[in-house]
């Protein structure tokens, strides 16, 4: 049994079957992509795998619990944590409540300090409220508030999306700073090169359909699946 | 198939209506209902028309209802008191005139905003009124007195006297004018108008887009709603020869709506049978079972249940459970006629595109929302008769360039030009009745209505404009309208569908409904937010085939992530990434272009 | 020919009056921010507490019982009436939740009516030192300088609820996006529940501090919720300092009109909404 394991997962958003028996599995300390073009079903994967959207058959289990159906508060307190595409930044709250309210249910949550230590950006901020806050500053922050809490696996929907190449790279540090400490890490990415970087293994959805489970390196090694469901 | 069937009781209602209220007073009387009664009852239920028509089929929740029936009341009580009016018809139309008029103003400012806003706001109005009346208008209305000795009416011809002092006449005059209140209330239902009203409840911003001013649609009907209310006013004042300033009362209002409620919403004749289980149970409890004041808990009870668990009220449950017993013919259609498949399968040819004419032309245009570009110096050609797709990343700025086109989002700089004209200040009203609609990502369907309701909402806007107050005219006798939408129900493949309401549709099919509202208003440029997603694989093919079908005749700018089907289809390719233009050319260009891949693969190369 | 002593006192009456409607209108807001939902029973809940305080009142014969006790059964009812009807209209559309929300009001008031039937009950208002004061240019009855006090600390407690406490920032968070504060592994229908309650609460104490006032009849909510409307398209649905502004405006308005011609008042606070609605159609302090 992996530390992770989602098995033949599917969900709808209304009456449109959107995920068709997916199924992901991750160990400890894996850092994993999930790629595929727009519409294809990642964000929903994440999306259900937080409790978000209901996954009506299926199943989700963390180091054997049985999360599917489960609402998200308890999904977050069980270890998964969403940084969702949005960021959903809260943002008549400062920077600092941001993050104070993520921790408040986390058992143990970050010290403020080592999230400062991690973001500088966002000590320099700490006062300012959400929606003064830069796009990148923003997405630090949705990720602060994630990794508050402790997470178990963290679910990162398109991170670098909309940024500037220059904070991006940062953003990208923080990741591969994270992942050599041992984070467990869903990652779904438009950029490919950032998130293969990252990432040793990755998946490809299409259309809802799991299409592909490799190693970066295999994946990188076969450009024609690449174009076929990523590329153009 | 071509007209939709003509129901062979299409006066039913109508007939039952008219034999109820013959029969009503020579067999209520013996369970407890008198004259007085009735006459409340049928004064309840003309207001309640009114209320019906805003609220059941416009969606629209007053709380205020007591000033129109107020006004129209001590309006008409008034003029009688006075002797400024002898006639009682007479000063009852006036009663109806100004209240129509006082609804015009206060639904100028009340429909401002809607939802809960539109709730309050009309609340406070409705007190304001109350107000007035125990204040300014005190010389006119009596204040708490209220407007005592209200005549009867009375018909005076050479020859002839009648007065309507008996209180079974009384009954009588009142059955005819509700009767008549209700054939009108029908045909408005039954009249494009009271379509669109439909489409208002359903989905106002699809209504907006499919080319109808919602607006206008929305005062007009609360105005009629007024009418009602004022003449209603009027018919207590003289019934109880007493116009009584709870007319104007909050409570008048609430009771309104919870006899609509309780009845029936959107079925017309809900609020009377409302009306009726209100002031029976009221006299009932009251006296027979000794009750007291506890009649009006027991009906809040009764009211907060139906509201749980029947919301369609007593009418509406009775019409499910005549629907459960005989289903309707619709409910056991086949789902899919083969024929017209074929039809489609068909490769359509297409002659290519005109270079000549410009049916799009943007020129630097650009969106910011606060610090954030959606879209910044998109300077875009296209030609008539082309296919043009349009790709890009996520977030690259795709549905806020559509929504641009449209006129559902306002751009902050550049313009916009269809067909030469300069559109980048008219709203989504307007671009769609210039001839451009879009079928959007999200299904934006009018999901209590048929599929061929749905497209008739669409065909209206492009056979009456904007707006018309064609109050009496039936769709069903519009032949050409009709026959139209046949044509789009066989083009989407529908026709076998087309009396089922939109919420039993499979979602491939809602999707190719979602087209055919585009459709409907038979636009000259069709713009298509991935038209794709979520179907099938056989489900795509069939729809790429009848956008290229749509396309004869036609510009299309196509939104869709499904490569394979997009460069099949389209002439050229506009890329966007970043909020900007990234390339353009044909599928095969595009292809091939470094810095398109680029962009979608992130600097892994292939 | 304007009295400046009773121009004060109209001024006074206008804060008095104002400051209880901010912190009924408060309660009304915060759930609507919060839930989504717009309470009509909300002024009936303002009638419940000024019966419970009665009731409470009457068994003790003290007051500060009477405001405790009544609060807080006020918003036990308001979290019962959350689990047990609210709750179920989250999804479901503005109207249902409007009319099932009326109805509960209803149910309520004639509840009330059953039991104590329709004619007034009247709580005796607490003297501290002497039931009228003077104020050197007024005299003014003591237990609305009183009012005055406890509502303002009130509002105070509220704010600083709403503003310094990890609840409130939750709270906050939630009113503008529940599903991600649910999504950080806090149970959110909690937090509505304890909303509902907080809301019915703030009404329940405005409805005993005001029973001395103007005495309870089982109708008493009906205006004060229509005023509450008012004050909150003034102010701007859901926001919190909009309430307080509003109750404000909307009290010296009434109280300063009634100085000239008592029966405009109410029709002077009308036209005041209307002029808001047609220049600033999202309130004062709405954002949209």
């Amino acid at each position: 049994m992996s530390y992770l394991e989602v098995d033949k997962l599917n969900s709808y958003y209304g009456d449109s079957h959107i995920l068709f028996d997916v199924s992901l599995r991750l160990e400890q300390r894996d850092v994993v992509a999930l790629l595929g073009r727009n519409g294809a079903g990642k964000s929903t994967t994440l999306k259900s795998l937080m409790g978000a959207v209901e996954a009506r058959t299926g199943s989700i289990t963390l180091e054997g619990r049985e999360l599917r159906g489960s609402k998200s508060h308890t999904i977050a307190n069980a270890g998964l944590q969403l940084v969702p595409e949005e960021r959903r930044i809260f943002g008549g709250l400062s920077v600092e409540e941001n993050i104070i309210l993520a921790g408040l249910t986390a058992k143990p949550a970050w010290p403020l300090e080592r999230v400062y230590d991690m973001f500088p950006r966002l000590k320099e901020r700490r006062s300012s409220r959400g929606t003064d806050l830069s796009g990148g500053e923003q997405q630090m922050l949705a990720i602060a508030r994630a990794l508050t809490r402790n997470p178990k696996v963290l679910l990162l929907d398109e991170p670098f999306e909309g940024l500037a190449p220059i904070i991006v790279r940062d953003l990208l540090a923080i990741c591969e700073r994270l992942a050599k400490e041992g984070q467990t890490i869903i990652i779904v990415e438009q950029n490919l090169a950032a998130a293969l970087s990252i990432a040793s293994r990755a998946y490809i959805l299409n259309n809802g359909h799991v299409v592909f489970d490799g190693t970066s390196a295999q994946l990188q090694a076969s450009p024609e699946i690449l174009s076929r469901y990523v590329g153009v | 198939m071509t007209a939709p069937p003509r129901r062979r009781f299409r006066y039913l209602a109508e007939l039952v209506l008219a034999l109820v209220l013959v029969v009503a007073p020579f067999t209520l009387p013996y369970i407890g209902g008198n004259s007085d009664t009735l006459s409340r009852i049928l004064i309840w239920g003309l207001f309640g028309l009114g209320f019906d028509l805003i609220f059941g089929f416009t969606g629209l929740l007053s709380f205020g209802q007591a000033a129109f029936y107020g006004s129209g009341g001590f309006i008409s009580s008034y003029l009688l008191v006075s002797h400024t009016i002898p006639n009682v018809f007479l000063a009852l139309l006036i009663g109806l005139v100004g209240a129509a008029l006082i609804g015009l103003v206060v639904g100028m400012l009340a429909l401002r905003r809607s939802g809960i806003y539109f709730a309050m706001i009309t609340v406070a109005f409705g007190e304001m009124f109350f107000f007035l009346e125990n204040s300014a208008l005190y010389p006119w209305t009596g204040g708490e007195n209220g407007l005592p000795n209200v005549p009867k009416p009375r018909i005076t011809l050479p020859g002839f006297d009648f007065s309507f002092s008996d209180p079974w006449a009384m009954y009588g005059l009142l059955a005819v004018l509700f009767f008549v209140g209700y054939v009108i209330a029908r045909r408005i239902v039954a009249s494009p108008f009271g379509h669109v009203l439909t489409a208002i409840r359903d989905n106002p911003t699809r209504a907006q887009a499919v080319g109808h001013r919602i607006q206008r649609y929305k005062l007009s009907v609360f105005v009629i709603a007024a009418a009602y209310a004022g003449l209603a006013g009027g018919l207590e004042g003289t019934l109880q020869s007493y116009m009584s300033p709870e007319a104007f009362t909050f409570e008048t209002s609430g009771q309104l709506v919870m006899q609509t409620v309780i009845g029936g919403a959107g079925t017309l004749l809900g609020p009377l049978v409302g009306g009726a289980l209100w002031l029976y149970l009221r006299n009932e409890l009251q006296s027979a079972l000794s009750l007291g004041a506890a009649w009006k808990l027991v009906l809040g009870v009764v009211f907060v249940i139906l509201i749980m668990f029947l919301r369609r009220g007593i009418v509406g449950g009775i019409a499910d459970l005549w629907h459960m017993v005989r289903p309707r013919r619709e409910d056991i259609a086949p789902p899919m006629l083969s024929e017209a498949e074929e039809e489609v399968a068909a490769t359509p040819h297409r002659p290519p595109p005109n270079s000549e004419r410009i049916a799009i032309e943007t020129r630097g245009l650009g969106k910011r929302y606060g610090g954030i570009v959606a879209n910044e110096d998109v300077t875009f050609v296209v030609h008539e008769g082309e296919i043009r797709g349009l790709i890009g990343p996520n977030g690259a700025g795709k549905s806020t360039f559509f929504k641009m086109l449209t006129g559902e989002v306002r751009p902050s700089s550049g313009e916009i030009f269809l067909f030469g004209q300069d559109v980048t200040k008219l709203d989504v009203t307007a671009v769609c009745q210039l001839g451009v609609a879009k079928s959007y990502q999200i299904n934006q369907l009018f999901p209590k209505l048929t599929v061929r309701r749905n497209l008739m909402i669409s065909a209206l806007s492009r056979a009456r404009g904007d707006f018309r107050l064609d109050l009496f005219r039936h769709v069903d006798s519009m032949d050409e309208l009709n026959a139209d939408i046949d044509e789009t129900l066989r083009l989407l493949n529908l026709t076998g569908r087309a009396d089922v309401p939109v919420s039993a549709l499979a979602y491939g099919e809602k999707r190719r409904l979602e087209i055919g509202l585009a459709l409907g208003t038979d636009p000259k440029i069709l713009l298509l937010d991935e038209p794709l997603a979520g179907m099938s694989p056989q489900e795509r093919a069939d729809t790429v085939k009848l956008l290229k079908q749509l396309a004869i005749g036609r510009t299309l700018v196509v939104v869709e992530h499904d490569m394979d089907a997009l460069f099949d289809m389209a002439d050229r390719v506009t890329v966007l990434a970043q909020g900007r233009i990234l390339a353009e050319g044909t599928p095969a260009e595009v292809q091939g272009s470094a810095a398109v891949q680029d962009a979608y693969l992130g600097g892994v190369h292939t | 020919m304007l009295n400046w002593g009773n121009f004060v006192s109209q001024l006074f009456n206008g804060l008095v009056s104002g400051a209880l409607l901010a912190l009924i209108s408060a309660g009304l807001t915060i759930v609507y921010g919060t839930l989504g939902v717009l309470n009509l029973a909300h002024g009936a809940l303002f009638m419940l507490g000024g019966y419970a305080g009665f009731v409470a009142y009457q068994a003790t014969g003290s007051f500060v019982v009477a405001v405790v006790v009544g609060a807080l059964f006020v918003g036990l009812v308001g979290v019962v009436l959350e689990r047990l009807i609210v709750r179920f209209f989250y999804a479901r559309p503005e109207e249902d939740q409007i009319l099932v929300t009326f109805g509960v009001g209803i149910v309520i008031v004639e509840l009330v009516r059953y039991g104590f039937g329709s004619l007034s009950q009247s709580v005796q208002a607490p003297v501290l030192v002497s039931p009228i004061v003077n104020l050197g240019f007024a005299i003014y009855p003591e237990y609305r300088l009183l009012a005055f006090a406890i509502v303002a600390v009130a509002l105070a407690i509220l704010y600083f609820v709403l503003y310094r406490t990890r609840l409130g920032m939750v709270v906050r968070a939630g009113i503008e996006d529940s599903q991600m504060v649910d999504m950080l592994g806090i149970n959110v229908q909690r937090i509505f529940m304890l909303v509902f309650g907080i809301g019915a609460m703030a009404a329940g104490f405005a409805g005993i501090i005001n029973a001395p006032i103007i005495s309870v009849t089982p109708n008493v909510g009906d205006d004060i919720l229509i005023e509450c409307f008012v004050v909150v398209v003034i102010g701007g649905v859901g926001s919190f300092p909009g309430a307080i502004v509003g109750g404000i405006i909307a009290g010296e308005i009434m109280s300063l009109t009634s100085m000239f011609n008592p029966q405009l008042s109410q029709v002077m606070l009308f036209a005041a909404m209307t002029l808001v609605l047609v220049t600033r159609p999202q309130g004062l302090f709405g954002t949209r």
